[in-house]
């Protein structure tokens, strides 16, 4: 084989660097190298440019401006001791991720990545310093997020302030410690779609594609839209919704093999992302499922919105229906309609940005809806009447919203997500701070501390009376908060009363005579419960003491436990 | 992408450590202590059975309280018996702010009232010179109940104490792993804990813990002589006199009465005498008092030789 054919990237890397050089004395150089010194041409890269900048004078004449003669290599452990111009840099970084894309560099197509790398590898993470990188030399191969390389010939990048690093063509990558973080390298073995939902870093999956719709991302700048498709790819373990930032040529119904997604959250709800560098390609298995049976054990009740989650499909019943019309921001009045639904799982929201009117207790069916939070609680959101169809038939004996409350395991609460209309029982373990009248700022309705709110400074207090509670079953346990109102229920007074009782006895015996009376108490929960990374916290519509029933408790426990006397 | 996430998980604070429900004789049994390494970072005793106690919900008939005086102030010290045994609890200097309920309860103790009471509290432990470990809990609040909430809470004990066991037996066929762990269908919430425990401790007889897990639902389910619920009830001040009597369902000086006069006179051993009492409801601890009281305070029984008892002529 002809040199020049055999180094034909490489001959044209260093033709870049150094336009004067002979590509045939170019191959030969690799040629030497591979032959003489065993070291391949990706690796001989650096060397080679090195000569014959030297050789033809590339470096003074194309950079004469700058005049920089080759630069000592500059070896650092931190990004601290770089300056903003430092050239031929040496580190040892922790790769974090590595994402490619496809850029349009001086008219041409170039394959470039970028993503952030950290310094001081070795060490934890609370001990780095995070830069971005970019990667202009296609080294993807080595740099997998999770491993440790070292870096020579890197170089820094300023722009508006911020420094970066810059892999360059003639960067040396090598890998001191490989990549075997919690997501396994692109190329390894398929994940299930549960499995893959768990992780984040790069997955391959294989799944049928269950929608897939052109959509764009507005920039935020304003400097334009990004076309994406979004969809959603299911298999037998569940379902994930993916966004390609690339072209995606599959059919609803396609069944395919997905090779190095990454997998990302979207507020609470994982999401698969395509990106240049994935693979994806038809798959074949007669035994897959098919697209009925997926959409069947796709279907979703109300305990299972997560906020965040996108085309989802769902049967309720409406609780309640209103409407409202508001100023958007462009002056222009816009209608927005809202309201309660039901399934036998719990209650949520429903909001629609379209012409949509239906009665309380009809049944609805919605595709494609969408989730978002409202005050810690989820809000399906419908944007288009399409998504939207009656159902003539009720799917289920007809819910009383009076009386429906979805009895949940404490531990099933802590473990789930935010739901309205739950009810739940566990024991009084103590009774937090703050319980009894506060004083809230008039502005933010915030708790004020010695008379001044967080956000609004000194205040004039408006009144209000608040229990919070810790209930717990011995596994789990959530904070309980009840407002004035079930706080009024449930100490049988109303605020005015639990105000002169405090100021004449006092707050602490307030708070004692509370404990005595629900230390160590079951206690019935009806309410709605917000989870986030703190735990979980029920919001009390009402609460009652459970009187113990000791024999019903033991003859329970005993034949669960097969147990007798 | 992936390092924030995981950065973000590793700041978050910890959640709350749930109440974990217990008898004394299992708390008190425990040995193994697991300290916390940072400075907000929970420390733990882990039972034989593997429950991992930062925090608990324990109950019993209030036996002894006291005030003292430490070098940073007043505190308090008791202990509370239930159905397996003794729970010993103080309330710190430091927590200025239970110091009235705390007072108040002593002045009932004193009284000679019986009372059963409720308390949340962490675990404490100390250690001995000789590496022996004492547990303890440091009450956070505690307050008066009433019998109902006492055996509802025996109930729930008793719940948690099977789960512990059949959790503490699939793990006995269980690879010793995590992932064994969880295969062989244990609970997320004691894989940590049982891991550490079947490391620690010595294989034992759960047995034991059988016994008193009967004798909570047999007094939940009010089908026993309720000796502790009529002292309890009553102002006779028994609890103070003969605690140990006071809270048993099967008095064990009956039981040893009963087994010496039935041997007509034969010497019985010792350790014959805790075993008729143990099998009978008490515990070891129990039958050992209630021999001793035997011996030398009613004098019902001798000893004529070490170790051996009769029906005294």
């Amino acid at each position: 084989m002809n040199d020049n054919m055999k180094y034909a990237n490489q001959i044209a890397v260093v033709k870049q660097e150094c336009p004067e050089a002979d590509e045939g004395e170019i191959g030969k150089e690799f040629a030497r190298y591979e032959s003489d010194f065993l070291i391949p041409p990706e690796d001989a890269l650096r060397s080679v440019i090195r000569k014959f900048q030297a050789a033809t004078g590339v470096e003074v004449s194309t950079n004469a401006a700058t005049a920089t003669p080759v630069r000592e290599e500059k070896k650092v452990q931190r990004f601290s001791e770089l300056g903003a111009d430092d050239r031929n840099v040496t580190i040892e970084v922790a790769v974090i991720s590595y994402t490619p894309r496809t850029q349009m560099v001086r008219g041409e197509e170039k394959r470039i990545a970028f993503g952030w790398i950290e310094d001081n590898p070795w060490e934890a993470s609370s001990e780095r310093i995070r830069w971005d990188y970019k990667d202009w030399g296609n080294k993807g191969e080595t740099m997998t997020p999770g491993s440790v390389v070292r870096l020579e010939g890197a170089s820094v990048n300023e722009w508006n302030d911020k420094r970066s690093i810059n892999i360059n063509r003639t960067t040396r990558v090598t890998v001191l410690k490989e990549g075997g973080g919690s997501a396994p390298p692109a190329g390894s073995e398929p994940l299930t779609i549960a499995r893959a939902s768990e992780v984040e870093g790069f997955v391959s999956i294989v799944g049928r594609v269950l929608s897939a719709k052109p959509d764009v991302i507005v920039r935020k700048d304003g400097s334009g839209e990004i076309p994406i498709v979004r969809g959603k790819i299911s298999d037998s373990s569940g379902s994930i919704g993916f966004l390609s930032w690339k072209e995606f040529e599959h059919e609803i119904g396609a069944l395919v093999k997905i090779v190095g997604a990454s997998v990302r959250k979207f507020r609470e709800t994982p999401e698969i992302q395509i990106n240049d560098g994935t693979v994806i390609e038809a798959y074949h298995d007669t035994s897959f499922p098919e697209v009925s049976e997926l959409v069947e054990s796709e279907k979703v009740s109300i305990a299972d919105l997560r906020n965040g989650m996108r085309d989802v499909a769902i049967t309720l019943q409406i609780e309640s229906w209103a409407q409202r019309t508001f100023e958007a921001q462009d002056g222009n009045s816009r209608v927005v309609r809202s309201g309660d639904v039901m399934d036998p799982t719990g209650r949520c929201r429903l909001t629609a940005w379209c012409d949509f009117d239906p009665k309380p207790g009809d049944s609805i069916r919605v595709e494609g809806g969408r989730v978002q939070f409202w005050q810690g609680s989820p809000d399906l959101v419908i944007d288009n009447v399409d998504q939207v169809s009656s159902l003539s038939d009720a799917p289920w004996e007809k819910i009383d919203p009076e009386n429906h409350w979805v009895e949940v395991d404490l531990t099933s609460i802590t473990q789930g997500g935010s739901r309205r209309g739950i009810s739940t029982t566990g024991t009084i373990v103590a009774i937090n701070s703050g319980s009894g009248i506060i004083e809230r700022c008039p502005d933010c309705r915030r708790m004020l501390r010695d008379g001044s709110c967080s956000e609004h400074g000194s205040q004039r207090g408006e009144e209000d009376l608040r229990l919070r509670f810790v209930l717990d079953n011995g596994v789990s346990n959530a904070n309980l908060f009840l407002g004035k109102e079930p706080a009024e229920k449930f100490l049988g007074m109303n605020m005015e009363d639990v105000k002169s009782e405090i100021s004449s006895i006092g707050k602490e015996t307030f708070v004692s005579n509370l404990r005595s009376r629900v230390l160590a108490r079951k206690m019935a929960v009806h309410g709605r419960c917000a989870i986030d990374g703190q735990g979980a916290m029920l919001f009390a519509d009402r609460v009652e003491i459970v009187e113990p029933k000791p024999a019903e408790e033991a003859e329970e426990v005993m034949q669960r436990w097969e147990v007798s006397l | 992408m992936g390092g924030v996430t995981l950065i973000a998980e590793s700041g978050t604070r910890r959640g709350r450590q749930s109440a974990i429900r217990i008898f004394a004789q299992e708390y008190s049994e425990s040995s193994l202590i697991e300290r916390g390494v940072g400075e907000f970072d929970p420390s733990f005793v882990i039972t034989k059975l593997g429950a991992k106690v930062n925090r608990c919900l324990v109950c019993g008939g209030l036996e002894r309280m006291e005030r003292r005086d430490g070098d940073s102030g007043p505190f308090y010290r008791g202990q509370i018996r239930d159905p397996s045994g003794t729970h010993y609890f103080d309330v710190a200097p430091f927590q200025p702010e239970l110091h009235p309920d705390a007072e108040e309860l002593l002045a009932r103790f004193e009284t000679g009232d019986s009372i059963l009471v409720s308390i949340v509290g962490r675990q404490k432990s100390n250690e001995s010179e000789d590496g022996g470990i004492f547990t303890s809990i440091r009450a956070e609040s505690f307050t008066e109940i009433d019998l109902g909430s006492y055996k509802s809470w025996m109930v729930e004990a008793a719940d948690a104490t099977l789960r512990r066991l059949d959790a503490y037996a699939a793990s006995q066929g269980a690879e010793l792993t995590e992932e064994g762990f969880r295969n062989a269908g244990i609970p997320e919430d004691l894989v940590a804990g049982l891991m550490k425990a079947r490391e620690h401790y010595s294989e034992f007889d759960t047995e034991a813990y059988k016994v008193w897990i009967l004798k909570a639902f047999s007094r939940a389910l009010g089908r026993t002589e309720e000796s502790s619920e009529v002292s309890i009830n009553s102002d006779s001040g028994l609890v103070e006199k003969a605690p140990i009597q006071a809270t048993e369902s099967a008095d064990p000086r009956d039981v040893i009465l009963g087994f010496l006069t039935s041997n007509r006179g034969d010497m019985v051993e010792y350790d014959s005498l805790v075993g008729a009492c143990t099998s009978a409801g008490s515990s070891r601890e129990e039958a050992e008092d209630a021999i001793e009281h035997l011996k030398d305070v009613t004098k019902e029984i001798s000893e004529p030789r070490f170790g051996f008892f009769s029906v005294s002529s």
